[in-house]
């Protein structure tokens, strides 16, 4: 195996900083996405580093990986100041990145996959020399004993399990010579088991004397995982601890900083009122089969009632997106029935559940919930094109169409310059507050939010809550999907628990806390997987 | 007797066929779909026909034709891979190109219509005695084959090995499976891809100095005739493989060559000549038959 051979400074056993930053300052246009970061992470550590969305994570990470250069300040490694040129320079001094999007060709094998970039030559004629295989397997091996993993290096990567595959790319920056691994959200696409199987692989890793950084907004990883965890807000370091120093509560409020008492409060009895009795939707015996990249659903039933918000909360890809899309009509499932207002929606298209009152807020913003280079004008209006006095005979009317956008896009105060402006030329909370002034444009009686402060600065975050709740006490109901779980316990009267394409759990907001869902949802499937 | 000469007759057809489509599958595997092969073929036809003449000896005839041939072929990628052209309205628009600048040399310079005759054009040589012609069945197969043929062959034999073991063959599959990984491994995918562009040119040339210079020794511009869209009907069928790819052009081959028996046997030519183009068809809505039953849940 030919590890890189590209000397990093000083590289010793006994560096006591091995990866670091000293003030580093990143400005995108008038946005301070890092100030003054400064980090020490020691050698052989498992440093964990939360905040929220937006919190200058992702852009301290590239600038670790020589993506994007410090306006200011520099990094560290070794103890020797470095500034990087790009991925490839950062990988030769041992710098590996594991992103979210596996970095594998899927229809080529695990093993050829590994060598890829780095092939062993049987003899050296350049590019047509032919790949010593056996070489290749016997490193294959080797890697797997090192990382205590059993690998099928025969398999193509993209029939391989998810996190098989993300196993093989950190074996190839391990092979690549990767004594510094950085893991954005690892566990984001992985099923509560195999989440413990990358633990242990990290902490075999740990011990070898690998450097270990990982990106994460779930506390109870940190809490498993981590040595030492740095809590980053609005672009600074706010606050750093030995894991086995602090306690969840401790970490949670640095993340949210001076909001705390606003996204963090505990539920206020009070806000559950009883609204109106009986139920709008109700799911029964749901189940869809597993196609590609999807997960099935088994047996989900629950109903939504009149005026409350009903939240389901799940580690993502457990499932929340396929039921989503089969309450949307975006799927179809393969049993079950679904209800909407007592008709039977099961089989019907989006258009017509629609016509039945239901809004959609999707996760997938850019994708699903806008034309993000349509015009402001078109993406509001869109899906009233059919009603009076919007549509004009053959034709739209242009004096109403603008109108009534206006009239939208003041409802949940968007910010945009003109209505010609490209959807996506708005930032991402006012995106958002878009998709939610065309969804209630209709006035539904069910609306269906999955992630609805994803990527949404704190001030639209408050705004879109407040909406929510005026909704439902004006009578409307929400299936409310989230990944955040304070979100959920803020705002919802139920909450149900997803996990494996199962409900694992139902319980009500004001007699719960985020441990509890927490391991509802983490501990639920691990049987069964 | 009859079958004797069938065989022969549909070696003969299939290999320009299997030439083009070893290139282009190369080239897909890379992730160019080359719709510019019937092009290509027509430079090498005409590159062949020239060179010839001129040197009286047919391999540097064969060389030129593929060196022509490749020389395209990486100009046609560059537009592709360089100036972000898409590869379906490229390959197009390089086939309408050729085909109009070989008419207008044939005019200008050589003050022929259509087609081109020259002086003194060598054939491809029979490579076996002609004692060989003797054997039943397989004699005048035999007998009739030329370098070509069995280079052809050779290389279907070469390619699976080539792809799979070597480090250039890796690289060509990760360019066309997945090219966001190749450039986040390092690998120069672009020049993978145009070398792939220009070996899918090289083999496609060699196709079209076997259809000038296998029997005929002449030029004509309707030459080709499709032989680079059935080579391309031929990999999507055999789903990029090599020998899976040449047993389908196998099969053009030999219904090209039944075909002509069929028209002395005074069936409406021009309808049995369309047979191969349905089969084309056909063998696509197969294989996107195929691919979308594989798609849905079993």
């Amino acid at each position: 195996m030919n590890n890189s051979t590209t000397s990093a400074p000083g590289r010793s056993g006994n560096a006591s900083i091995r990866l670091g930053a000293v003030d580093i300052c990143k400005n995108y246009g008038p946005v301070a996405a890092n100030r003054n970061v400064s980090l020490g992470i020691a050698p052989g550590g498992i440093h964990a580093i939360v905040g929220e969305n937006g919190a200058g994570k992702s852009t301290l990470m590239r600038i670790f990986q020589g993506i994007e250069q410090p306006d200011c300040g520099h990094i560290i490694i070794d103890d020797t100041p470095i500034r990087l040129s790009g991925p490839k320079q950062a990988l030769n001094l041992g710098i590996g990145m594991v992103h979210q999007e596996f970095m594998l060709a899927p229809d080529l094998t695990l093993l050829e996959n590994l060598v890829l970039g780095n092939e062993p030559e049987a003899h050296s004629l350049g590019v047509l020399s032919t790949i010593d295989w056996s070489q290749a397997k016997r490193a294959g091996h080797a890697l797997a004993r090192q990382t205590g993993v059993r690998v099928d290096w025969k398999r193509h990567a993209g029939g391989a399990p998810v996190h098989m595959q993300q196993f093989v790319e950190i074996m190839r920056l391990l092979r690549f010579g990767a004594r510094i691994l950085i893991l954005d959200e690892p566990t984001a696409v992985l099923a509560p088991p195999q989440v413990d199987d990358l633990f242990n692989l990290l902490r075999n890793l740990s011990a070898n004397g690998t450097t270990i950084v990982f990106i994460s907004h779930k506390m109870n990883e940190v809490l498993a995982l981590a040595d030492t965890v740095s809590v980053l807000r609005q672009g600074q370091v706010t606050f750093e601890a030995k894991v086995c120093d602090v306690d969840v509560h401790t970490i949670a409020s640095h993340i949210v900083g001076g909001h705390s008492d606003k996204t963090v409060k505990p539920h206020e009895p009070a806000a559950i009122k009883a609204h109106s009795t009986g139920t709008i939707c109700n799911v029964r015996n749901l189940c869809v089969r597993a196609k590609e990249m999807s997960h099935p659903l088994h047996d989900v039933s629950f109903s939504i009632n009149k005026g409350e918000i009903l939240g389901l909360a799940g580690v993502s890809g457990n499932g929340q997106d396929e039921l989503v899309e089969c309450l949307v009509g975006l799927r179809m499932p393969h049993a079950g029935t679904v209800t909407l207002d007592r008709e039977d929606i099961t089989h019907a298209t989006n258009a017509q559940r629609r016509r039945l009152g239901l809004g959609y807020v999707s996760a997938d913003r850019a994708k699903e919930g806008l034309a993000a280079s349509a015009s402001v004008l078109f993406n509001v209006i869109a899906g009233s094109h059919r009603d009076r006095p919007i549509k004009k005979g053959l034709f739209l009317n242009p004096k109403v169409m603008r109108t009534s956008a206006i009239e939208r896009l003041t409802k949940l105060a968007v910010k945009y310059g003109r209505l010609n402006d490209v959807a996506q030329s708005l930032s991402g909370g006012n995106q958002q507050r878009l998709v939610f002034a065309r969804e209630t444009a209709s006035e539904p009686t069910l609306l269906i939010v999955s992630q609805p402060t994803r990527g949404v600065d704190l001030n639209g975050i408050a705004v879109i809550h407040e909406f929510l709740k005026t909704f439902c006490d004006n009578g409307g109901s929400v299936l409310l999907v989230s990944e955040e779980l304070d979100e959920l316990l803020s705002l919802s009267n139920r909450i149900i628990v997803m996990a494996d394409g199962r409900i694992v759990g139902e319980t009500t907001a004001g007699s719960t806390d985020v441990t509890e869902i927490g391991q509802m949802m983490v501990m639920q499937g691990a049987h069964n997987g | 007797m009859i079958a004797d000469q069938l065989i022969a007759a549909a070696i003969t057809m299939t290999t320009p066929i299997l030439l083009a489509a070893m290139g282009g599958l190369v080239n897909r595997q890379a992730g160019i779909v080359n719709i510019g092969l019937e092009g290509k073929m027509l430079v090498g036809a005409f590159t062949a026909v020239v060179v010839s003449s001129i040197t009286d000896g047919w391999l540097p005839a064969v060389l030129c034709a593929a060196l022509a041939g490749s020389l395209v072929g990486l100009l046609f990628s560059l537009v592709i891979t360089r100036a972000n052209a898409n590869m379906i309205v490229a390959g197009l628009g390089l086939n309408v190109l050729i085909a109009g600048v070989l008419g207008f040399v044939l005019n200008w310079y050589f003050d022929a219509s259509g087609t081109l005759r020259l002086p003194d054009v060598t054939l491809l040589p029979h490579v076996l005695p002609s004692t060989v012609s003797s054997i039943p069945v397989v004699g005048r197969t035999l007998e009739n084959l030329e370098p070509l043929t069995i280079f052809a062959w050779l290389s279907v034999a070469a390619l699976p090995f080539l792809l799979a073991n070597t480090r250039l063959g890796l690289w060509i599959r990760v360019s066309g499976n997945a090219p966001q990984v190749a450039r986040a491994m390092g690998l120069p995918g672009k020049n993978v891809q145009d070398f792939s562009t220009a070996f899918a040119g090289f083999f496609a040339g060699l196709g079209g100095a076997h259809l000038a210079l296998a029997s005929i020794g002449l030029f004509n511009e309707g030459l080709t005739a499709g032989r680079g869209f059935i080579a391309l009907a031929a990999f999507y069928f055999g789903r990029d493989k090599p020998v899976a790819t040449a047993m389908v052009c196998l099969l053009f081959g030999f219904l090209d060559a039944t075909q002509i028996r069929m028209q002395t046997a005074g069936l409406p030519p021009k309808l049995i000549g369309t047979i191969p183009y349905l089969l084309v068809l056909i063998a696509l809505c197969i294989v996107g038959w195929r691919a979308s039953r594989k798609e849905s849940p079993s």
